[in-house]
């Protein structure tokens, strides 16, 4: 078993109740909205939830500050359709992939720093990567150490905007790694002292990121989403003591998400924006 | 100025409050550096337009860490009287002069009543302790 971080961040033994969903494949608007909706409702009352879920065609998600004008450089996944995130760092075409959000309320011990959380979901996927034998490990600029902490496959670059337009080919501290390459990759938005957290799992390369290698290339070995899913939400119940509660949206949430996917993740004025002069346009987000 | 001669906000955002002659009161606005050392590595920041009118608690701005995006916010109502440009281009000042030369922005203050919620140093030191503590 790899010697990874694990954390049992509540500091207690009673169990924090958690909401979890798990969706089906929807269209890349209704998924960030979806999160967006989540981050609200922990800012707003409190709430903790973990959601897993897929995207109904392969689709580019954009860093909330790049440009779109920068897909140009890929040319592989033109075809797709693209929306932009609320979090940071670069694109990720997502296609076969498992892909998570957690949304924690401002004030919990998950939200305050943010490598917390980055090491709690990524070190409990490297134990569930584990236990499917897999052996993943974090990404780590300075010492190597075997079995969980992975050498420095590449110096940490600069300003986000003139990194590699692709997450996948960027490195951060706190990335999972299959030897040198990264597989899963994370992001934040923080909002009022909560936090959202979404990233993804790269089961098998895309076809419309052909240089991106998954977890099948890497390891000539197929994880299967259910499985990844399944082990992953017990690991990671167990590392956040999570009681989960699986309850889907409310009514009102639902239309609150197909509000925001329709008037905002599918318009160019949103999508777009990064590449408008700023002072035109104005999102406020609560 | 020194960190002691500020008040800052539950979001980490330092101020510093002048009154001219007329009476007109300027807030200064930054991050502290327990909120830099927080964020670690900047790779951006996104800062509003001069005139544009901000609210006590809404957000002012953007910064992005390594893969993190968080807002910035407004300890006060008023316009924005003045934007530090250049550290847009050299984030490296937040960190390294977070109380001087990295300041966000000039905020000509409307309505200064959003100072009432902010703490004076030795507060919000006891804040960052307890965050610390996590």
């Amino acid at each position: 078993m790899p010697n990874v971080l694990l954390l049992n961040v509540s500091g207690a033994s009673s169990k924090t109740r958690w909401q979890l969903l798990i969706d089906p494949p929807r269209p890349g608007a209704w998924n960030m909205a979806v999160d967006q909706v989540l981050l609200q409702q922990a800012a707003a009352q409190g709430r903790c939830c973990c959601r897993f879920y897929q995207w109904s065609e392969p689709t580019v998600s954009l860093g909330y500050f790049q440009r779109i004008a920068d897909r140009r450089e890929h040319t592989a996944s033109m075809a797709c359709p693209i929306v932009r995130r609320l979090t940071g760092g670069g694109a990720i075409v997502h296609d076969v992939e498992l892909t998570y959000s957690l949304a924690v309320p401002g004030g919990h011990p998950l939200a305050i720093r943010r490598n917390t959380l980055y090491q709690t979901v990524h070190g409990s996927l490297i134990r569930t990567l584990a236990e499917l034998g897999i052996d993943a490990a974090l990404y780590k600029t300075q010492s190597v150490q075997k079995g969980g902490i992975a050498s420095e496959a590449q110096p940490p670059q600069a300003e986000s905007h003139r990194q590699p337009f692709l997450c996948f080919q960027r490195r951060s501290v706190g990335d999972v790694l299959l030897d040198a390459a990264k597989i899963a990759g994370s992001a934040q938005r923080r909002r009022r002292g909560a936090v959202l957290q979404h990233g993804s799992v790269l089961l098998r390369r895309s076809r419309m990121a052909p240089e991106v290698l998954g977890i099948e290339e890497l390891t000539k070995k197929k994880v299967a989403l259910d499985d990844l899913l399944r082990v992953w939400r017990d690991m990671l119940g167990k590392c956040l003591a999570a009681d989960w509660q699986e309850e889907p949206l409310r009514d009102q949430q639902r239309d609150e998400v197909a509000g925001l996917a329709e008037n905002r993740y599918v318009s160019d004025r949103w999508n777009e924006h990064r590449d408008r002069p700023p002072q035109k346009y104005s999102f406020r987000l609560f | 100025m020194t960190p002691e001669q500020l008040l800052y906000s539950k979001t980490h955002e330092w101020v510093h409050v002048e009154t001219d002659s007329s009476g007109t009161k300027t807030a200064t606005v930054g991050l502290s550096a327990f909120a830099l050392d927080l964020l670690t590595d900047l790779v951006f920041v996104e800062l509003p337009e001069v005139g544009r009118a901000v609210s006590a608690g809404e957000p002012f701005g953007e910064i992005e860490s390594v893969k993190a995006v968080s807002d910035l916010y407004s300890p006060v109502d008023g316009q924005i009287a003045e934007v530090n440009g250049p550290i847009v281009e050299k984030l490296e000042t937040l960190a390294e002069d977070p109380y001087g030369a990295g300041w966000l922005v000039k905020i000509k203050v409307s309505d200064d009543a959003g100072l009432a919620d902010l703490f004076a140093f030795a507060a919000y030191r006891k804040q960052c302790e307890e965050e610390s503590q996590h």
